[in-house]
């Protein structure tokens, strides 16, 4: 056993291995404590994401391979394979379950040991994303990933709660069963689901052939690309997201936006990318999607009446950039959206901890009943002024250098237009960050807030390890860019 | 026209007849419903295609994942529409008004 | 053996959209289990043996059993569910909708007269077991996963609601 494999298996096993431990202790203790098999949960997660990807690069290998159950010898079979890019989404998905625990410590109350049950299989959901070599394989880890959503998001059951749950599982489905019907036609063609067996297929396939496979080629990657866009929750696909994340509890929420949109959607399209961006309309429409969906997106956020609506729809604007960096379909295009996804998960769940700092004290999170919070909670104002200002663009943040990094992908690819307009819609997204922080933080104080004190606890704590980590990124960029460019992909 | 077109037309026109129902009934349990139907197409279309490439096995065993997947759907689609049902005592649509922007 | 499919086939779509049609929640369940059976039926003469297996018992059986649980579990004295809404003149348009598209793609196929596939030989050398269980392992444990979910599924959503008072 080397420290790889255990890492590798890790991703795999440990999960399970959290919920079967968990469930054998009685049910009070397992709800008073369930803090400490969730956080190790995730703590194991980030150590090994680390951990693994420093010995890989020891190793110098491009990848590990290995199978859950046993080795992966046979012809032609599904195995796992641990590869370079893959560490930072699992990085990510360990830090948002992090994050997620310390938050559920304050906000989940009847539901705990559901809540670690389901937060732990949707780990599980989203590494087996991550980690699969085949196109099936990811399917059915991504029926996982939002069957655990809809159940986390319902569990809670007051009317909104299921609301939420309901919509996102109709629009889900309707991607699984696009991706589904994509898949069979793929397969119609090759034979095969493996990514090595994909990759170059379009090289392999001309447009006026008058074969029936190759027309259906063309028809499973627009089915893929709008299943992946539902998931990713980009206009014109968004309708779900909104409401998903604001009915949702706010542990859950900061899982929806901070790792499984970015895994279930973007890490889905980053595969079509791979496999199929030879084929130049592929990156032009994820090109196209990408930019309406900035744009509509922080447009429709200046509106909304509620905190986490608008954060949402935040949300809907920066995963359009990131589909815009992915679009270029070169390798600094990959790195900016990789470095964009990493900066948008420490913001966004920055924002929505505060979300639940505000929630748990204020008692509110309509924007009409808040105001100058900034006296009695100023940790809180400070964490979301340095979250809005990396969601702007604005140095010295993580988003200030992953955006130069999306807008320096797209000149290099030769699209300025794109990078132009790109630039110019950061002004729209100050535009509904300053308002959220002038409603809720500046200004007078609300007499009714009059009592409400600072955060406590674990969901303090939250918030500034994330703060940490967003300003800590942003004086690190100008390492990464060195190395970046020692590497030759800059 | 030979089998295989025949067959393929008949899947996307039960798709078809799946998302209308998931986009165009007022019933929850309906909706689910929906779900499954589109499903049973797609369940055709794997094992045509294993047929048509020669790893009939293989599209076998996703035929079966697809099932369970398809099954648990049907558990959280259900449970979700018994939930909402509690709350207003009907499975309609409609209903769902409390999230807006 | 393909006037089998045909009419298995046919069947399968006409259930289908029963199912969608029907203004009864109950009876659209029994067209899905139908559809369900008919697609099994399909499979097995298409040699896929064991998948025709699965699909009558999960999806024939275990699906309308759990929807026939949602809609006992929903049931209303005044049966007003049913009143209520009105799919059916939603739904009226369907079929014409649907005919209209199957004339569009037939008549795009026998326009375009693409090269299609043949259905190949089933081969005697694959065993699903083996396949399934020597190569698919990354499936089997999303398997796995997806029957945990379903577990903590039927535990949190169907329980009554008396234990959450906040």
């Amino acid at each position: 056993m080397t420290i790889l494999s255990i890492c590798a298996h890790g991703f795999v096993y440990c999960p399970i291995l959290v919920v079967l431990i968990y469930n054998l202790f009685n049910h009070e203790f397992a709800r008073k404590h369930f803090i400490w098999f969730a956080g190790a949960g995730a703590t194991w997660q980030i150590l090994t994401s680390a951990a693994g990807f420093f010995v890989l690069h020891q190793s110098g290998q491009n990848g590990y391979a290995f199978g859950a159950l046993w080795d992966p010898g046979l012809p032609g079979s599904a195995y796992f394979e641990l590869s370079g890019p893959r560490f930072l989404l699992l990085l990510i998905v360990g830090l948002v379950a992090f994050v997620s625990v310390l938050v559920a410590h304050h906000t989940v109350d009847f539901n705990r040991s559901s809540y670690t049950n389901l937060l732990m299989i949707l780990v599980l959901g989203m590494n087996g994303m991550l980690l699969v070599t085949d196109l099936f394989s990811l399917y059915v880890f991504m029926e996982v990933t939002g069957l655990c959503c809809f159940i986390m998001i319902a569990m809670f059951r007051s009317r909104a709660d299921l609301e939420g749950s309901f919509k996102y599982l109709i629009l889900s489905e309707l991607s699984s069963i696009f991706i589904l019907t994509a898949v069979a036609f793929l397969m119609m063609k090759t034979g095969s689901l493996r990514y090595t067996d994909l990759a170059g297929l379009g090289s392999r396939i001309s447009a006026g052939s008058g074969r029936l496979e190759d027309v259906l080629f063309y028809a499973a990657l627009v089915l893929l690309i709008s299943g992946f866009a539902i998931k990713t929750g980009v206009v014109p696909f968004h309708s779900w997201l909104p409401d998903a994340y604001q009915s949702a509890d706010t542990a859950v929420s900061i899982l929806l936006s901070g790792a499984v949109n970015k895994v279930a959607g973007v890490y889905g399209l980053i595969v079509v990318m791979e496999l199929f961006g030879d084929v130049a309309p592929v990156g032009k429409s994820l090109a196209a999607v990408g930019i309406v969906s900035i744009i509509i997106g922080a447009l429709l956020a200046v509106r909304q009446p509620h905190y986490k609506r608008v954060v949402a729809y935040s949300s809907v604007s920066q995963m359009g950039y990131i589909l815009l960096a992915l679009s270029t379909g070169t390798t600094l295009g990959l790195v900016a959206a990789l470095a964009h996804i990493f900066s948008h998960t420490a913001f966004k769940s920055t924002l929505f901890t505060n979300a639940a700092a505000l929630q748990e004290q204020a008692g509110t999170l309509e924007l009409q009943d808040l105001g100058g919070l900034e006296n009695q909670m100023p940790v809180t104002a400070f964490t979301s002024i340095i979250a809005f200002l990396s969601t702007a663009g604005i140095p010295p943040t993580a988003g200030f250098w992953s955006k130069i990094l999306i807008i320096l992908a797209l000149w290099q690819a030769g699209s300025p237009v794109l990078a132009a307009v790109a630039l110019i819609a950061g002004i729209l997204s100050s535009a509904y960050l300053i308002r959220l922080q002038r409603t809720v933080f500046f200004g007078q104080t609300r007499p009714e807030l009059a009592g409400v004190k600072e955060a406590h606890g674990s969901v303090l704590t939250a918030e500034i390890l994330l703060t940490v980590i967003t300003l800590g990124l942003g004086l690190l960029y100008p390492y990464i860019l060195m190395l970046l460019h020692a590497g030759g992909i800059l | 026209m030979n089998l295989v077109t025949v067959l393929l037309i008949i899947g996307l026109l039960m798709i078809f007849a799946g998302c209308w129902c998931l986009m165009r009934t007022y019933h929850l349990l309906k909706i689910t419903i929906g779900i499954e139907v589109a499903m049973k197409a797609v369940t055709l279309f794997l094992v045509l295609a294993g047929r048509i490439s020669g790893s009939l096995a293989l599209s076998e065993t996703f035929v079966i994942t697809v099932m369970v997947a398809e099954a648990i759907v049907a558990v959280v689609g259900t449970g979700t529409a018994v939930g909402l049902f509690r709350k207003y005592g009907s499975m309609d649509v409609r209903n769902l008004k409390q999230l807006k922007g | 053996m393909n006037t089998i499919i045909y009419i298995s086939a046919g069947l399968m779509l006409i259930f289908g959209v029963y199912a969608v049609m029907e203004h009864s929640i109950l009876r659209a369940a029994i067209g899905l289990a139908l559809s369900s059976a008919s697609l099994s039926v399909l499979l097995y003469v298409l040699g896929a043996h064991l998948a025709a297996v699965f699909e009558l018992s999960v999806c024939s059986g275990l699906v309308t059993v759990i929807f026939i649980a949602g809609i006992s579990l929903s049931h209303s004295p005044k049966m007003e569910i049913q009143k209520e809404y009105r799919d059916k003149e939603r739904n009226r348009q369907l079929p014409l909708v649907l005919i209209g598209a199957g004339l569009l793609l037939v008549i795009l196929a026998l326009t375009l007269q693409l090269q299609t596939p043949q259905l190949g030989e089933v081969a005697a050398d694959q065993d699903v077991r083996d396949v399934l269980w020597g190569n698919r392992q990354a499936d089997i444990w999303g398997q796995i996963a997806l029957i945990l979910c379903g577990g903590v599924a039927v535990a949190v959503l169907f329980r009554e609601e008396r234990r959450e008072k906040k």
